[in-house]
């Protein structure tokens, strides 16, 4: 049996006095759809950022791919793919240059790394002219982001809120194409506020609030008892109608 | 709502964090020089003579208006000013924000309000004045401060819009230069005010700011060197209001837009020359200094800061080979190329190796999540700003060689080197610097210079540090009166150049492994409704 996607053990993270992230688990298996949930300043963010060794963890275990992080860290990154929610871009590349630096990074030689920018370029419709990335609208830069993660073939695609600011072709496009690579045998880790997006993708979903995992399990095991997702999430997070409270509104 | 405008800057200034401590201490020691100065000017005006402050405060004034509006341009750092993109959302009138404007222009002339206030207090005890005439005195000093605020306000505004415009801030880098070699060059050549034949004795006595404001602290020509002075006062406030609303109708993002024809068809010559580091490394580090090269040959604060590299230098120095009292052939003549180097190498600084990830901002996270060691990023980053260095060192070396000032090939070559070893100390401490106090750079913001940041203070530490070795060589050469003492001690330098570039290098990837996630949020950070230039 081969060794799970990512597997996290007891990871804490705490700023200050404030825990961020308190004893998460998680194992999600190779193959899947993992969609991230929680409210603003739930520990999502601190989680992606622990998984892809941006931040260190203060205690527990991460096994990404069947090697250990911080141990086998250049290994490790060179079979992820990452779209964290704040920029990687460097404004004063065009895109087609951005994409052959990233490729470069990664290992590949120029020639290869030019010719695959291209494809996703042209993949994502993203013009493939002197226009510099500092110039591009919020949904360009997310698929240029997107593209980025895509460009030396991870087997593990880590993603923070991939679909914010892009538009229905763009979002539909970048759907299609992470179903494309699931089907392919890769593992997704997808966190996103728009819970259609996780209805529609994934087959496993984990819930964290205040930095502790509150739900885990298939989408069906979530919606048990006919209940949307919406209203599920809006259960286990405790959020109540509070519009009320505000009279003079 | 200017009180609400000035916490909000206040409490987005993070006060007390990494830097701040020797930042506030070489603050402390500036102030405390200029405050030594002002003393010295007080002492002074209250014992002159009424020729001797006649002759005198009129310069002493030009050079504050100088200094208040010049020296912020010519050291890449225009102080404060309101960030209008971020306030315009709200519902503020225009003259509040002009007053706000008006005001933060102090950051830019501290210095000079310790002198004239010096120079008022003098003047009030010195025994021709006495207190009674201290509301002329200070009333010509008020409304003197007050049109170079305004004077400066416009200035400012002007000058945002002129640079932020492609290809048209290059040429603006020039064109200030030209005007402030005019008057040098024209008094290095013993031109004067006579010049201008029956209209002098009037310019002369009250027909400019400096003058006319000298004039009634003097009680010399009072009503119409007042007059003269309120109507420039009033004129600099027409400059700096209108300055002001045209900055506020401006869409800077428009104005750096690339042209739709810029399409991409096949490689350009641009193009080739990028792709040259990998004619002589192999990536990752080709790769990243082919990006660090494009990314800054791109970036209009770098651009501003290079071309000002080569032209300020020669501003400061050319008048004093090639003026009357130059010469052409005596010290400073063999030492030009040398000196103008180094002040290139000095203004490069705080767009490249003071603060290596300055540019990149929050996209710095990229760089730890490639798989590839911090050390190459950084050596890629130092390179790049090398071959940067190297190109303002040809520049100079073609325009001295076009004035022919250019003693042989020797000096040339003493120049490369010098450069080249203080450069090793220089990359050495910028790296540690880099990692410790990183602070983000804003590409588009062309005036954003280092003075407001916390590092900018330890610059003034370091600097003199960094060029130690190479002083001590020349200090060999003058002792011992020889060529190869000089060349002993140079190569001395470089040699253990290398050495602390090594450890430095070391030092800083491993401060980046622990540091990560500080350097990442600290390079994510943006700004207050106050912009700090």
């Amino acid at each position: 049996m081969s060794t799970p996607a990512i597997l996290v053990h007891d990871l804490k993270k705490s700023y200050g006095s404030k825990p961020a992230v308190d004893g998460v688990n998680l194992e999600i298996p190779r193959g899947s759809f993992f969609g991230f949930l929680g409210p603003n300043g739930a520990g999502k963010s601190t989680t992606i950022r622990m998984l892809t060794g941006l931040i260190p963890a203060d205690s527990g275990s991460i096994e990404i791919l069947g090697m250990t992080l911080p141990a086998q860290e250049l290994e490790i990154k060179k079979r992820i793919g990452l779209v964290p929610d704040e920029s990687l871009l460097f404004d004063r590349l065009t895109g087609a240059e951005y994409l052959e630096f990233v490729g470069r990074m990664y290992g590949l030689d120029r020639a290869t790394a030019m010719a695959r920018g291209r494809d996703l370029l042209d993949l994502f419709q993203l013009e493939n002219n002197r226009k510099i990335i500092g110039e591009y609208s919020k949904g360009m830069r997310k698929r240029v982001a997107m593209a980025a993660s895509l460009i030396h073939h991870p087997e593990l695609f880590l993603m923070d809120e991939p679909f914010e600011g892009v538009d229905a072709v763009g979002a539909r496009l970048m759907k299609d194409i992470l179903n494309d690579q699931v089907a392919h045998g890769a593992t997704i880790f997808l966190t996103t506020h728009v819970l259609e997006v996780v209805e529609r993708l994934c087959d496993h979903v984990a819930i964290i609030d205040r930095g502790k995992i509150v739900t885990s399990g298939t989408l069906d095991e979530l919606r048990a008892g006919g209940e949307s997702l919406e209203d599920a999430f809006v259960r286990v997070v405790g959020a109540a109608q509070m519009t009320e409270r505000l009279g003079w509104l | 709502m200017i009180r609400a405008l000035l916490r909000a800057q206040l409490l987005s200034m993070h006060f007390g964090g990494r830097g701040s401590i020797p930042s506030g201490i070489a603050s402390a020691i500036w102030y405390a020089l200029w405050t030594v100065a002002a003393i010295g000017a007080w002492y002074w005006t209250s014992h002159a003579g009424p020729e001797l402050l006649g002759y005198n405060m009129p310069i002493g004034l030009l050079l504050a208006c100088f200094y208040w509006q010049l020296v912020p341009i010519l050291s890449a750092s225009m102080g404060s000013s309101l960030d209008m993109r971020k306030l315009l959302a709200y519902p503020i009138p225009h003259g509040k924000l002009f007053v706000v404007d008006v005001l933060l222009r102090l950051t830019t002339g501290l210095e000079m309000l310790l002198l004239i206030t010096g120079v008022a207090a003098g003047l009030i005890r010195n025994p021709a004045n006495g207190w009674p005439a201290a509301p002329r005195i200070l009333a010509a000093f008020v409304i003197f401060a007050l049109c170079n605020l305004l004077c400066s306000s416009g200035l400012r505004s002007i000058l945002e819009r002129l640079l932020a415009r492609r290809r048209v801030r290059e040429f603006m880098a020039v064109v200030l230069v030209c005007i402030w070699m005019v008057p040098r060059l024209l008094f290095e050549s013993g031109m004067s005010l006579k010049a201008l034949g029956p209209a002098a004795p009037a310019i002369r006595a009250f027909g400019l700011p400096w003058t006319a404001a000298a004039h009634v602290a003097l009680n010399e020509s009072t009503l119409p060197s007042l007059l003269a002075l309120a109507a420039w006062t009033a004129l600099a406030g027409w400059f700096g209001r209108s300055q002001f609303e045209r900055g506020l109708r401006y869409d800077p993002i428009a104005a750096q837009a690339t042209p739709l024809s810029a399409k991409a068809t096949g490689t350009s010559l641009a193009d080739r020359l990028f792709q040259l580091p990998s004619m002589f490394w192999r990536d990752p580090l080709a790769a990243i200094v082919e990006k660090e090269l494009r990314t800054l040959a791109r970036t209009p604060r770098f651009r501003m800061v290079f071309v000002m590299g080569f032209t300020f230098g020669l501003m400061m120095w050319l008048p004093m080979v090639l003026g009357r009292h130059g010469e052409r052939h005596g010290l400073m003549a063999h030492y030009f190329l040398t000196v103008v180097c180094a002040y290139a190498l000095f203004l490069l600084g705080q767009v490249s190796y003071w603060n290596v990830f300055g540019f990149d901002r929050s996209a710095v996270s990229l760089y730890f999540a490639v798989p590839q060691p911090v050390s190459a990023i950084l050596v890629g980053k130092n390179v790049a700003a090398l071959v940067f260095i190297y190109l303002e060192v040809t520049i100079l070396t073609g325009i001295t060689l076009a004035l022919r000032m250019l003693q042989g090939w020797s000096q040339w070559a003493e120049a490369v080197i010098v450069i080249g070893v203080c450069s090793l100390y220089l990359l050495a401490i910028g790296n540690i610097a880099s990692v410790h106090y990183p602070r983000p750079m804003f590409a588009e913001r062309v005036s954003q210079g280092g003075s407001a940041s916390r590092f900018q203070g330890m610059v003034f530490i370091f600097y003199p540090l960094a060029l130690l070795p190479v002083v001590l060589a020349y200090l060999a050469r003058y002792a011992f009166n020889s060529e190869p003492a000089f060349w002993l001690v140079l190569a001395l330098a470089a040699a253990i150049g290398i050495l602390v570039y090594n450890l430095a290098l070391e030092s800083a990837v491993k401060t980046s492994r622990f540091r990560r996630e500080q350097l990442i949020q600290e390079l994510s950070q943006g700004e207050g409704p106050v912009i700090s230039g």
